[in-house]
């Protein structure tokens, strides 16, 4: 079976620096898979490949065995991939209503589109903001409503850059339930940092080193790998890490 | 052999020209993020520094070497303080302020010294190489342009200013927390990036003649010239001014000066479209 | 519904200036008023690109330029108007459509932006300035260097050149080219076309991340920006006659200025801020040693230091606490 969205030796080289190095990268349809690893592994230069927002240096881009490097971050998001990034980035001049309508590109009539957005707001429980402009929401609520704009029109897949960052702990928990739910539907890659967030939502989980890939298996065997704790925790960790584990 | 020399002394001393009007825009674009749309207005008011103060009997050098310099570096002071420090992070704001500032300056010095052309001869003579003669004083531009970005780099390399404005460049938060106040330094990076487009209006004011609104003829050369050039400023406006005063020049040799402008601003949109970051982008990316 | 009375409430103010100002003002100042009309389609055009599209150009004089000359020039070749007009208005639409291609697919930055814009209004207004002499003509049209082209003709009646229209005609169809340019402008707004440029200029990173490709967009406001200018040129050759002043600093600094007061993000204030702008330095123009540069560079500065929401969005606010009316029509389009 041809997998969603494959990468084959896929490289990115700033200068002297090789931030993703050679990765072979296989999500299938309706996976759920964590893209973890320590600070400066290459997480975001790997999400930007994959987005469309920096060409790699050379590699392969594949969606359903087709090669996509190199297209534009518009024609990545026409394929149905939904974006979510790091830090939310709305529209800050509209509602909510109207932002979430723009996110059905192609939905042509206006009263489809807008019952379709509503519907998903109601999803999201945020139906209540639908008339409030996305300037004056708090953090939370802008993360929901970015996530609304990203799961609205059904994509294929969801690619979500470090969703908890800046979240309490409730708020990640929330979070988890969230995209679990939404897996149902859709496949998704979860680029993280927290480790209980992982476990909470992780069945399969690929370990970024230097660029590489270090390992990649179930949740638990990589949270119990002897390398995946010493480059991702570093030793003096190592004992916060068999608590979590 | 001559003409090769000719066209060679030609393309040297447009070059110089390009780099001597545009290091002040750079020097404050490359320092403070700020676009000084009315740079032009600053060379025509380092023209009127030097013309007047060389009518009222004053040596022509020292008119031209430190009059300019001193008065529009004393102008750009006033206007940092006024306009510039209000708008600090505002790009496009500053954009439209300074160019505000830009027509208000042709109108006022339009209304003081009327709309014609004033002039002093080039205070050189000529020079002959072969069956060739170049004025001397087109030498004199290429020394000078020479000498202003060394002394620039010797200053920003070598001086206790210098570290701090490239410390504040780099980091400012990080400078205030070690006690210098960015205010200041930034203060003292636009007078002095004034004071030099001051100085270039009145080294070049032999050449263009001088008139309320002569610096419209530069102020699109120069910021095509700095922003080609990107983020190292000397090093940046050299390799910009070196590329593109090269091609007006050669293109103004071989059919007009307009269509010398043309092949320049050609060459700068090929540029960008090829390195968006402008040149020091890409290539000597650890320079000034 | 506020969309049709806006639609509405212009159409009655167009057509009751066309009914009304022939018969009180005298010839010198319909034609002055004409211009005016011509500038604020000028600001109207600007008002979508960088009021809405987001998009900073320091060159739309180039686009009004281009109109005027390719108007006088088709006009002088052909003979007669009639087909004049889409010249003018198709040549600067070219123009912007290759300079923004360029800018946009090359994913340039706004100062990129501004620099490009602002030399190519230069070079145009070097161009055109040296086009002095006999070599210098296209077909039968000569450029004229810095004197522009003084046989500029005016419209005549479609396809009758020996029947030019009288300045009152030629007032009405100014007239009534700024409200069918208005109300094109609130129909792309209105439009899912405007929605996306709005929400292009909000966050343009978002909006390709959802399937936008914000670039076409961006080539199209452009696009239209330019073919507005270009037809605000044909207007104003129609009242003057072109010359290169048209491509110069003053006047694209001039068109940023309406914008900048009349509000960005708004389409009546540019128009208002133009009309009364021109009003004024023309009045100034009047005075002794006053220059109208001056003025409009203080202006320029003043609206960017003390109110950059726009001087005419500000009053309205301002009005409107005053009354305790309740919510200020700050976004009054
Ligand atoms: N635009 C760039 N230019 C030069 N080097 C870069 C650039 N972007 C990233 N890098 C380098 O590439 C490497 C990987 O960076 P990246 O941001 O992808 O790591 P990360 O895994 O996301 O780290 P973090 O967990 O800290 O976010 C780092 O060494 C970084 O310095
Ligand atoms: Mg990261």
């Amino acid at each position: 079976m041809t997998a969603l969205l494959a990468t084959e030796h896929l490289t990115m080289r700033f200068g002297g620096v090789v931030a993703v190095d050679d990765v072979d990268l296989n999500v299938a349809d309706g996976e759920l898979r964590c893209l973890i690893g320590p600070n400066g592994a290459g997480k975001s230069t790997l999400f930007k490949c994959l987005t469309g927002q920096i060409k790699p240096s050379a590699g392969r881009i594949l969606w359903r065995g087709r090669d996509i490097t190199g297209l534009e971050s518009f024609e990545i998001a026409r394929l149905g991939v939904g974006i979510k990034t790091q830090v939310p980035s709305l529209f800050d001049g509209l509602t909510v209503l109207e932002s979430v309508r723009l996110a059905l590109r192609r939905e042509a009539r206006e009263r489809v589109a807008r019952a379709r957005a509503m519907a998903t707001l109601e999803q999201l429980g945020i139906a209540d903001l639908a008339q409030h402009a996305t300037a004056l929401l708090a953090h939370g609520q802008r993360q929901l409503v970015e996530l609304a704009m990203v799961v609205a029109p059904a994509p294929d897949l969801i690619i979500l850059d470090e969703p908890t960052a800046g979240m309490s702990a409730e708020e990640t928990a929330r979070a988890a339930h969230v995209i679990r739910a939404l897996n149902a539907s859709h496949a998704i890659i979860v680029v993280e940092h927290d480790m209980p967030f992982i476990r909470a939502i992780a069945k399969k989980v690929t370990v970024l080193h230097q660029g590489r890939v270090l390992m990649e298996d179930d949740v638990a065997s990589v949270l119990a790998d002897r390398r995946v704790q010493d480059v991702y925790l570093g030793k003096a960790a190592d004992a916060s890490l068999k608590v979590i584990a | 052999m001559d003409l090769v020399f000719a066209i060679g002394f030609q393309v040297m001393s447009g070059v110089a020209t390009l780099l001597i009007t545009s290091l002040g825009l750079a020097i404050i674009f490359g320092m403070m993020r700020v676009i000084n749309l009315a740079h032009g207005e600053f060379l025509m008011l380092g023209a009127y520094a030097a013309i007047l103060s060389a009518r009222e009997g004053l040596n022509i050098w020292i008119s031209m070497l430190v009059v300019a310099p001193l008065v529009v570096g004393g102008i750009g002071f006033v206007v940092e303080r006024f306009i510039i420090r209000r708008l600090y992070g505002r790009m496009i704001d500053t954009m439209l302020a300074t160019w505000g500032l830009s027509l208000a300056l042709i109108g006022a010095v339009t209304m003081v010294f009327g709309n014609t052309v004033a002039g002093f001869s080039a205070p050189l003579g000529s020079f002959a190489i072969g069956g060739f003669t170049a004025s001397a004083y087109a030498l004199f531009l290429i020394f000078a342009a020479v000498v202003l970005l060394g002394g620039t780099w010797a200053i920003l390399r070598f001086t206790a200013f210098g570290l701090l404005a490239r410390g504040t460049m780099q980091n400012a938060e990080m400078a205030s927390a070690l006690g210098v106040s960015p205010d200041r330094v930034y203060a003292a990076t636009f007078a002095a990036g004034s004071a030099v487009s001051g100085l270039a209006g009145a080294l070049i004011a032999p050449f263009s003649g001088v008139v309320p609104t002569m610096g419209a003829a530069f102020i699109a050369k120069s910021f095509i010239t700095v922003i080609t050039g990107g983020a190292a400023m000397l090093a940046g406006t050299f390799s910009a001014s070196s590329l593109l005063g090269t091609v007006s020049t050669l293109g103004t040799f071989a059919t007009t000066p307009v269509f010398g402008e043309v092949m320049m601003l050609a060459v700068a949109i090929v540029l960008l479209r090829l390195l968006p970051q402008g040149i020091t982008g890409r290539f000597f990316r650890r320079a000034l | 519904m506020k969309f049709l009375i806006e639609i509405a409430g212009a159409s009655v103010v167009v057509i009751a200036a066309i009914l009304v100002l022939p018969r009180f003002l005298e010839l010198f100042a319909l034609i002055n008023a004409t211009v005016y009309i011509s500038m604020a389609v000028l600001a109207l055009s600007l008002a979508l690109v960088w009021g809405f599209g987001g998009i900073l150009c320091f060159g739309q004089a180039a686009f009004f330029g281009l109109g005027g000359y390719s108007y006088a020039v088709a006009a002088i070749n052909f003979g007669d108007t009639t087909y004049a007009i889409p010249v003018a208005i198709a040549v600067p639409a070219l123009m912007a459509a290759a300079l923004g291609y360029v800018m946009f697919y090359g994913r340039i930055s706004d100062v990129y932006m501004g620099a490009i814009t602002l030399t190519l209004t230069l070079i145009l207004f070097n161009f055109v300035n040296s086009t002095a002499g006999d070599q210098w003509r296209i077909g039968a049209a000569p450029l004229g260097g810095f004197n522009g082209i003084p046989s500029t003709p005016p419209l005549n009646l479609p396809g009758d050149p020996g029947n030019p229209l009288p300045p009152e005609s030629i007032f009405a169809i100014a007239a009534i080219s700024l409200l069918l340019c208005y109300i094109l402008a609130k129909f792309i707004l209105r439009a899912r076309f405007g929605r996306v440029i709005v929400a292009i200029r909000e966050n343009e990173r978002r909006a390709e991340l959802l399937g936008y490709d914000a670039r076409a967009y961006k080539l199209g406001i452009f696009v239209i920006g330019g073919a507005m200018a270009g037809l605000s040129g044909m207007l104003f050759a129609n009242c003057v006659f072109v010359s290169p002043t048209m491509f110069s600093l003053f006047y694209s600094g001039q068109i940023i200025i309406w914008v900048m007061v009349g509000g960005l993000g708004t389409l009546v204030g540019p128009v208002i801020g133009a009309i009364l702008l021109n009003f004024f330095t023309t009045w100034a123009g009047t005075l002794p040693d006053i220059n109208p540069s001056l003025i409009l560079g203080a202006i320029l500065m003043l609206a960017v230091l003390v109110v950059p929401r726009g001087v005419l969005p500000s009053l309205t606010t301002l009005l409107g606490r005053l009354r305790g009316a309740g919510d200020a029509p700050g976004d009054a389009a």
